[in-house]
Order: C-alpha cells, then structure tokens, then sequence
C-alpha cells in the first residue's frame, strides 16, 4: 500500500469509527433505561439510532471497498 | 458535582454522552468546535474537559495553553479514535490528561469523571517506619528489628553499638516505644558533663550540696522511672565515676549527690557507644564489670554501607520531610538514588540526611528537580565522585580521566603502579596527564 492509500483508508477508518462510538454511547443508554435509570422511551429512540449508525457503518464500509477497489491492479 | 465542558463535533455523540453525564450528577455544555469551547471557557469556570482531539476547526490539543493560563485549569481528558493517537498526544501534553478511545462506555466515563483532581503534591509512595521510627527493609535492619521487639518484651539493660550516625539514639527511642513502659524516656550524653556534673545529671543532688546547686534536683535515674534511661556516649564517661554508677546499676537505689537518703529506682538502661566491642575490650574506657551490667543485651547496628537497599528509601523519606517543612515538591530522579546508593556514607545516616537536606536547599525551590552537588564532600572520607561512571552521554576521555585519577588516588600517586593497574604503559599514563594539564613539563 502506498502512503497515499494508506491516508485514504485512514479517513474511512474514521468514518466507520464514528457510527461505532454513536452505537456503544446509545447501548449505554439502553442499559440505562432498562435499569430504570432513564424513561423507557428513550431506550426505544436510541434503539433506532443504533440501527440506523449501523447503517451508516456498513455504508462506509461498502463505499471503501469500492473505492478502493478500483485501485487494485490485475 | 462537576461542570464539565464536552467538546465534540459530532452531535448524537455529544447528545447521548450528555444524558450520560447528568444521569451521573453533573452538569454539562457542549461545544461542537474549537471556537464554541474558547467562547464557553471565558463565560464559564469548568472542573472538566472531555476534548475530542479532532475537531473541525484544528485539534484538540490547541486548547492546552488557553488551559493552562485559566485560574483555575481543569482536568483534561481527551477523547480520540484511534489508540495510537494515545501515545503521540501523551508525549505532547504530559502525564496529566486522561485519555478515552472511541467507542467509548459509560463506565470509561464515569471513571474519568470520578478521578479526584491532582493533588499538588504527588501522594507519596508509602514507607515504613517500624516502630514508628526507623527506615529500612534490609535484612540486617529487618533482623534488628527482631532483636528490638524481643528485647523490648524484658527489662535488660541494652548497649547499642555502631559508628557515628548509624541511628543508636533512634533505636533507643523505638526499644523504649515498643516496650510500652509506663515511664518516661529520658535521654542524657555521658560525654557532655563535666567530672563535677556528671554525678549530678545521673544521680541529682541535694540543695546546697556543691557550689551553684540552689535547689534539689531528681538525676535522670530517678526521673526516668518506670521507663527508660538512655545514657549516649557511655564509653565517655569519666572512668572514676563509673564505681558510682556500677552501684547504682546492682543495687537499684541511688543516694544523691550531697544526700544520703536512698532512693530506689526502677528503669531500663540503653546505652550507646561508637566504639566497638574490640576496643571497649582493649582501651579500659569503660571497667569490665559496668559493661557486663550494661551490655546484658548488646545489639551492634551495621554501618549504613552494609545496608545499601535502604538508601533510597531512607533519602525519599528525609526528602520528603524537607517538602513538608518547607512547601518544595522535590523528587529524586532514579539515577540520583543510584548515587546515593553508590556512595558509602561513612557518616552513615546522619550524613546522608544532611547531604539531603543541603542538596534541597541549593536547588531551585520552584522545580521538583534537586541538584546534586558533583561530589560528596565528607571529613569522613576522600571525596567520592556522585557522577556515576556510567552515564549516557558522557565523553569516553571523561571517563577515562575519571578512571585514572581515581587509580592514582588508590595507589597514593604512584603512577608505575597506577599504569599497571589500568593496563597501560607508564609512557601512555604520563602522555594522558600531560595532556589534562596535570603535568610539568619536567616530569
Ligand atoms: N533507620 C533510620 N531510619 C530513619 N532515620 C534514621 C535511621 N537511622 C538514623 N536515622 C537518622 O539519622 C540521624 C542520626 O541518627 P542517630 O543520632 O541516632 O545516630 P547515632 O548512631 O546516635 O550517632 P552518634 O554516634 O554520632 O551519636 C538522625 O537524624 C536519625 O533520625
Ligand atoms: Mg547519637
């Protein structure tokens, strides 16, 4: 991998990172309002989010692969 | 509770973390960018910084010296994605940031939160004092430390023999300490009185009974009861004396000076000398019979040159009680108790703690730094160099000029021996003192 690719695949890798970070803080918050410590609602939004940030994830992913797959020699 | 300023650009992370935080008891802003943050930290005084280190408008890090310059600076822990980063920014903003890695947990959180602030002087890594008074965890203390708790369980008279400054008048205190006697312990210098006074100071005397003795006054003996009696310097004691007190030590009374009341008296004695079981023996300083009676129990304390190990615990403590009296946060650095462990002390303790303490107080009170002077002046001995031979980044010559006059200084000058000595020739040893200057053109 040249440097340049390597600071391509850095920016993805951060990309993806962020959803994952959104993921654990909203789990958290499921825990927490299966605890009792939170409303019950809030679980249920959260829940959402983190389908959603998975989403995201896995977008960031596929766009990467593609990306940088194009690079690829025979 | 905290106020806490959460830096963050990314806004359902930020909103999350803030229900988290105030679950956790504390108030929370947020600030999306670097501009947001300075904006924040002139309205607000923040006990903490949760600081993403990547931020739209430059990173996390270029708030340290808006930081620092606050009144009150407040703790920092910065948040990043990568662990790597860790390590970069932990050479970059010092010990005292925290830090969290993405995806992060409330735990992590709640942790970092939760960690006391920095207190202004590092707590101290704990040393034992046994007995409430003697450092070291060598074998030869650990095994003096033995012999004072057995002994300390019977009323024998104890004789403490060491060099100057190795701690007997230390190890009388802890002998009387832990025997737990209900007396007093009193402390007097044999070597300190005069011929007319000595008898006084042990025994007291009666009014009137020699030129100056206005009142009555108790002697130690008497005033020591029920405790203990420490008598330093025995081997000082005026030789014609030492009857008196011969019948002091058997009979257990003692008649005042000028008196001739018996009063009986009841204490351990601890006596003390520098000289050694030999010499006692050999010089007549102290009658046979007086050392038998003293010495029921002698304990020989080693000279702090067999006791390495305890060097650097013994000049962390004495630092220490240096910063506590003076409000200076000094610490040694490794390498520093390495030459303080190198060196033999031949004033043992009592050298070491001054060496300490005058080393404080030459090195710049607001750094936690202490200088050491580049050689150990002692009267006990030649000086011995603190520069340990081994050291990155000095010179081979220095070394070597080091290592040459060292040998020189062993063999008395003696430069065929000397050459001998560092495998060189003679020619080569003159060639390197002619070089350092150190020669005459003649020889
Ligand atoms: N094990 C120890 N732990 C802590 N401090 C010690 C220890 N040993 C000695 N010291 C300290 O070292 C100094 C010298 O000790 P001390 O006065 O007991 O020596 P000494 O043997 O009575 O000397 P001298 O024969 O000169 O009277 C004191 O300040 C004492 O507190
Ligand atoms: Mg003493």
């Amino acid at each position: 991998m040249t440097s340049e690719e390597f600071a391509r695949l850095s920016v993805f890798v951060h990309d993806a990172r962020k959803p994952l970070n959104r993921i654990s803080m909203q789990a958290e918050l499921v825990k927490m309002a299966l605890n009792g410590e939170v409303p019950p609602e809030k679980a249920l939004a959260a829940l959402d989010k983190i389908i959603s940030s998975a989403k995201d994830c896995s977008h960031t992913l596929s766009v990467m692969t593609t990306e940088l797959g194009e690079n690829v020699s025979e | 509770m905290l106020t806490v300023l959460l830096v963050d650009d990314d806004a359902e992370f930020t909103e999350v973390a803030c229900t988290i935080i105030e679950f956790l008891g504390h108030d929370v802003l947020t600030a999306a960018t670097l501009a947001e943050a300075r904006d924040w930290l002139e309205k607000e005084t923040f006990d903490h910084v949760l600081l993403d280190f990547m931020l739209p408008d430059g990173s996390g890090a270029h708030l340290f010296n808006e930081l620092d310059a606050l009144p009150k600076r407040p703790r920092v822990t910065l948040i990043t994605g990568h662990p790597s980063v860790k390590s970069v920014i932990k050479g970059l903003c010092g010990p005292t940031v925290d830090y969290l890695v993405k995806p992060i947990q409330r735990e992590e959180i709640e942790a970092v939160l939760s960690k006391k602030t920095k207190p202004k002087a590092p707590a101290e890594e704990k040393i034992e004092k046994h007995f409430d008074l003697l450092i070291g965890e060598s074998p030869v203390m650990k095994e003096l430390y033995k012999l004072i708790s057995r002994v300390s369980k019977t009323s024998a008279n104890v004789m403490l023999l060491g060099e100057s400054g190795v701690g007997k008048e230390v190890v009388a205190a802890a002998i009387h300490h832990a025997s737990e006697s209900e007396g007093p312990y009193i402390a007097t210098n044999c070597g300190a009185f005069s011929k007319e006074l000595i008898g006084s100071e042990l025994f007291g005397h009666e009014k009137g009974a020699f030129t100056g003795a206005v009142g009555r006054k108790e002697g130690v003996f008497e005033q020591a009861e029920g405790g203990t009696l420490f008598l330093d310097e025995i081997t000082e004691m005026p030789i014609d004396m030492q009857p008196n007190l011969l019948r002091v030590l058997e009979n257990k009374v003692v008649i005042r000076v000028g008196g001739t009341k018996t009063i009986p008296v009841n204490c351990r004695v601890v006596s003390a000398t520098n000289r050694t079981m030999e010499e006692i023996a050999q010089s007549k300083v102290l009658r046979e019979d007086i050392y038998f009676r003293l010495a029921v129990f002698p304990i020989t304390i080693p000279p702090l040159r067999d006791r390495k190990e305890d060097i650097p615990l013994l000049a962390k403590t004495f630092i220490a009680e240096f910063n506590k009296e003076n409000g200076s946060n000094f610490k040694w650095e490794e390498s520093q108790l390495d030459t303080l462990q190198a060196y033999d002390w031949p004033g043992n303790v009592r050298e070491l703690r001054h060496f300490v303490h005058r080393a404080a107080i030459m090195s710049d009170p607001e750094k936690s730094e202490i200088e050491l002077p580049k050689t150990i002046e002692s009267p006990f001995a030649q000086k011995q160099s603190t520069t340990p031979a081994l050291q990155a980044g000095r010179t081979i010559e220095d070394v070597e000029k080091e290592l040459i006059y060292a040998t020189l200084e062993k063999v008395n000058g003696n430069k065929t021996t000397a050459a001998e000595m560092l495998g060189i020739s003679t020619k080569t040893l003159y060639n390197r003192l002619h070089a350092y200057g150190d020669l005459s053109k003649e020889e």
